[in-house]
């Protein structure tokens, strides 16, 4: 009995002296594992028809996952304030990786010219996944280093151009408006927290909201006739059994999949779209694989994983010992809530379809290591929670 | 101040939680609608694009005769197909099938390379083929078992029964009059396959089950029409004629017994031209050639009648009652209508005599009186009145019409040459329709095949019933046509048809075909037995005999010999008994 109350006792000490989120450590586990099963289920038929490996995609997310933890366990165990001082020069690689997809470094897939790779390694890396980094370190700085000014009409104007020319790069060299949006979300949302200020953003939000009502209407109006790409994606959108040949085919077949797994799913590894059907399925689409094969609850747990690693994420930038740290985790934070949230809307057809991936599940090696840095990043912060203040 | 910053942080973290929070609930809604609303929806479409459908064949209905017999059947015969994405070796699939179903190896090659997901190399292969395809085992080709068309007696009435084409429907004939009975609902077999087409071998097969189509049982009788059809042919052959017919009807229900029109054609082959011809023309050519072997003359073509026509002349004389029995005519061997002189057959003439002989001797002036006796008008509502300007209604494609004058162009010529059966055309099936109407108490009935519609076991599903016109000429009319025409057969021009122990009453028809002194005639007969009460009624055509023409001496014999044979088949008594 004694040797047990000495023992709790110590616990509590040492509690005071340091904090670790095992919650969020745990879900960020769950959702990686639960996705490494996802991406087996959804690309085990292609993969073997393509490379005569089942596992294919498997083993090389595996890999890339491993190297993710590695990077997470030693960003975690590095005081955060560490990384301060290279936020200007984050910011100047993230400008200076983008064009480099337009070099012989550069590489294609899926007729997008987004990836370039790094000699030695062999290893693809997405500039927009750098960038979204980049992005969060770099206006996490900003912010500190501002101060009060964040408050005037001029620092709020700074701070929203600062990610500007990031995000042009991203959407004009690499054409993808996908990363851009993410990357203009996570700053809007970093701003929102650094300013006491509600009116602003929401005359942005309505403004924004009215722009996009606004184009929509053009388009249909037009009839989609000389808007070309992105006109005829909106179209398919609203109608895409109309469009089940072109633009709305990835959409419709995603429809497929979710209605024809209904309430309780076909079972794990059932999935009929995934046979050729659904292109993508391992990737942008695997949401929709998701509910195929494990139904509506299935989506549900993962739709609550998610909130739950929010919710965590919440609660550490709120306790966080400064606010440089706060920032960081309020912009992982709105990196992996807006990829989420994009996700699952595209894949059910409630937004345009764009090409976002489900952060964690979905393959893609880089994406997964950058969001496992984050989460170091994360984990940092956590550490340095003073849980007397609690 | 510090503090108020963080409590302000604090509030916009949460709100962003909150703000996400929210529009995850919104994705929840979302999939709530997906997965609860349209799931039916989206899982009927995706079932249709999984799915591969494969037809399976209905087995065509039967088609009996009345004692059963069956003269259409169906026998297993396989289809050969490719599945595109499933093949392993394309150039073997292209030797072997080329080899084995006898096709062009560029054909096949062609079929074979077809980007589609089941292309059909060959439908109605022979069970044996078939089965020796499957024991190549090759990746990719299909067989397919179905059903195909089969007549056991191969030319047997085959103008009547018609043929199925490469998907088993009906051509020509009973096959096309009947096909929504006969046709049955195919069935399909539904795999399982991926985007490229390829089966996924866990997911099984689904098998809609195909709804056979039902039996049709026809009033033709088998023996009568074989020997009604040995008959044609023998008399074809004997006389060098272009063609024969013979049609055999119960004259009281219209219900046909036979319908020959040789040449037949084999059922088994209906594209196969007989004798080789056709070998070296167009497609178009012979396609006509084609349409030529199966079109049933008795039917689908017009002729001029002739002197069997004098017994629809006849009838109407008696019904108006312009002539009886005891009408004295005086023929000198022609007379003169307006401005022309029609001569009778007999250049002297037959001198006096009264009708019964007049029809014995098949006068022609005698008739052409009777004739201008009735008038343009009365001729010609009677013509209509005993249905000569309707088709008959026969349950067979394709009936022709009748080519008659106009009444306001008729004159008397006209109507002197319609009165012997001459300057229009009706089909054969009309004239034997008509005759029979006259002799079987007035009753105008509809020559017809189909009886009932049956299941596989037998059981009747559908009785078919065909209009029925009485009172087109009186009770006594016909008892008095009747009598002469039996007289006719008995002393006159019809002798020759003449069934020893048996009443038979009948008309014999010489007609030239048109045009004119082109030296070809028709022969026809037409008898009924037995003459009191008739329970068959059969017409006999012979197109361009050669040597001797006359319808008393070619045709007569031919229904004589068939009724020495049927009566007593049939179990019609002879008097004698």
């Amino acid at each position: 009995m004694a040797m047990q109350r000495t023992a709790v006792r110590r616990k509590r000490r040492e509690q005071t002296e340091f904090f670790f989120d095992y919650s969020l450590l745990f879900i960020v586990l769950f959702l990686l594992g639960f996705g490494l099963v996802m991406i087996y289920s959804a690309s085990s038929y292609e993969a073997f028809q393509d490379f005569q490996d089942a596992s294919y995609y498997l083993k090389k997310q595996l890999i890339a996952m491993i190297i993710g933890l590695v990077l997470m366990i030693v960003v975690a165990n590095i005081p955060y304030h560490f990384w301060e001082r290279f936020a200007f020069l984050g910011y100047f690689v993230s400008m200076a990786l983008v064009p480099l997809v337009l070099t012989p470094l550069g590489v294609e897939s899926h007729g997008a010219r987004r990836w370039i790779r790094i000699p030695g390694i062999g290893l693809n890396l997405q500039p927009a996944e750098v960038a979204k980094l980049g992005m969060i370190l770099f206006l996490a700085v900003m912010v500190c280093k501002m101060g009060k000014n964040v408050r005037t009409m001029k620092g709020f104007f700074v701070m929203l151009l600062v990610p500007l020319p990031v995000v042009a790069e991203v959407y004009l060299i690499t054409k993808n408006l996908s990363s851009a949006i993410i990357i203009m979300g996570i700053s809007v949302l970093m701003v929102f927290v650094a300013s006491p200020d509600y009116k602003k953003f929401i005359i942005i939000g309505a403004a924004g909201v009215a722009a996009v009502a606004l184009l929509i209407f053009l388009i249909v109006s037009s009839g989609g006739g000389d808007g070309g790409f992105r006109s005829e994606r909106i179209l398919a959108w609203l109608d895409p059994e109309g469009h089940s040949q072109g633009k709305g085919f990835q959409t419709l077949q995603a429809l497929y999949a979710i209605g024809s797994g209904g309430i309780f799913g076909k079972g794990l590894g059932q999935s009929m779209q995934k046979l050729s059907f659904l292109p993508e399925a391992q990737n942008d689409m695997i949401f929709s694989i998701i509910c195929e094969e494990l139904g509506l609850f299935g989506a549900i747990a993962v739709i609550l994983m998610f909130i739950m690693l929010l919710w965590r994420m919440m609660v550490i930038a709120n306790n966080a010992e400064d606010l440089f740290g706060a920032m960081l985790v309020v912009g992982v934070m709105g990196h992996i809530a807006i990829q989420a949230i994009l996700n699952i809307a595209v894949v059910t057809n409630t937004i345009p379809n764009t090409g976002i991936s489900l952060p964690f599940i979905s393959y893609g090696g880089s994406s997964v290591m950058f969001l496992l840095i984050e989460i170091g990043l994360v984990l940092s912060v956590a550490k340095h929670i003073q849980l007397k203040e609690l | 101040m510090e503090g108020n910053n963080k409590i302000f942080h604090r509030k916009k973290i949460l709100t962003i939680f909150l703000l996400c929070a929210g529009v995850f609930l919104g994705l929840f809604g979302r999939l709530i609608y997906l997965t609860v609303w349209r799931a039916e929806h989206y899982s009927t479409l995706a079932t249709d694009l999984h799915e591969r459908e494969r037809s399976i064949k209905a087995a065509r209905g039967r088609i009996l005769d009345r004692n059963g017999t069956v003269l259409a059947d169906n026998k297993t015969v396989c289809t050969v197909s490719v599945v595109h994405n499933q093949l392993e070796n394309p150039d073997e699939v292209v030797e072997i099938l080329s080899k084995e179903l006898n096709l062009s190896p560029e054909y096949v090659r062609k079929r074979v390379e077809k980007y589609t997901s089941m292309e059909r190399i060959k439908s109605n292969v022979e069970k044996t083929v078939g089965d020796r395809i499957r024991e190549y085992d090759l990746a990719g080709v299909k067989v397919d078992e179905d059903y195909k068309r089969y007549y056991p007696y191969n030319e047997l009435a085959s103008k009547v029964l018609g043929f199925t084409g490469g998907d088993n429907q009906g051509i020509i004939g009973l096959e096309v009059v009947y096909e929504e009975y006969l046709e049955g609902k195919p069935g399909t077999i539904l795999t399982v396959t991926d985007a490229k087409g390829v089966e996924v071998e866990a997911a099984g097969e689904r098998r809609i089950e195909p709804v056979n189509g039902h039996d049709l049982c026809i009033s033709l009788d088998m023996n009568i029409q074989s020997y009604a059809t040995q008959l044609a042919t023998q008399t074809m052959a004997a006389k060098e004629a272009d063609s024969v017919s013979i049609l055999v009807m119960n004259p009281k229900t219209g219900e046909m017994l036979a319908c020959v029109n040789v040449p037949e054609f084999d059922l088994n082959q209906p594209y196969l031209l007989q004798d080789g011809a056709g070998q070296d023309c167009t497609e178009e050519e012979k396609q006509n050639l084609l349409n030529k072997m199966w079109r049933n003359g008795c039917i689908n073509d017009t002729y001029e009648p002739g002197s069997t026509f004098k017994i629809i002349t006849a009838a109407a004389g008696l019904e108006q009652g312009v002539i009886t029995t005891d009408s004295h005519f005086s023929c000198p061997g022609f007379i003169i209508v307006d401005d022309r002189k029609i001569r009778c057959h007999k250049i002297a003439g037959h001198g006096s005599q009264d009708f019964t002989h007049c029809m014995m001797n098949s006068c022609n002036p005698a008739l052409i009186s009777v004739g201008l006796r009735l008038g343009i008008d009365n001729y010609y509502s009677y013509f209509e009145q005993f249905g000569l300007k309707d088709r008959t209604g026969i349950d067979l494609p394709g009936e022709a019409a009748t080519i008659m004058h106009k009444k306001e162009n008729m004159g008397n010529v006209e109507l002197a040459t319609v009165a012997f059966g001459q300057s229009f055309q009706i089909t054969p099936i009309q004239l034997l329709t008509t005759a029979a109407s006259i002799v079987n108490g007035g009753n105008r009935i509809t020559p017809h095949f189909g009886i009932c519609v049956c299941d596989s076991g037998g059981k009747v599903l559908e009785e078919f019933d065909y209009p029925v016109k009485t009172g087109i000429v009186s009770e006594k009319t016909s008892a008095t046509m009747r009598e002469i025409l039996e007289m006719v057969v008995k002393e006159g021009s019809g002798k020759n048809g003449k069934v020893e122990g048996f009443r038979v009453g009948g008309k014999t028809a010489t007609s030239q075909t048109l045009p004119r002194g082109s030296g070809k005639y028709i022969s026809s007969f037409i008898g009924f037995a037995p003459a009191d009460d008739p329970q068959v009624i059969a017409l006999a055509i012979i197109n361009n005999p050669k040597g001797v023409y006359y319808g008393g001496q070619v045709a007569a014999p031919v229904i004589r010999q068939l009724f020495e044979n049927i009566l007593p088949y049939m179990g019609i008594m002879s008097y004698n008994q």
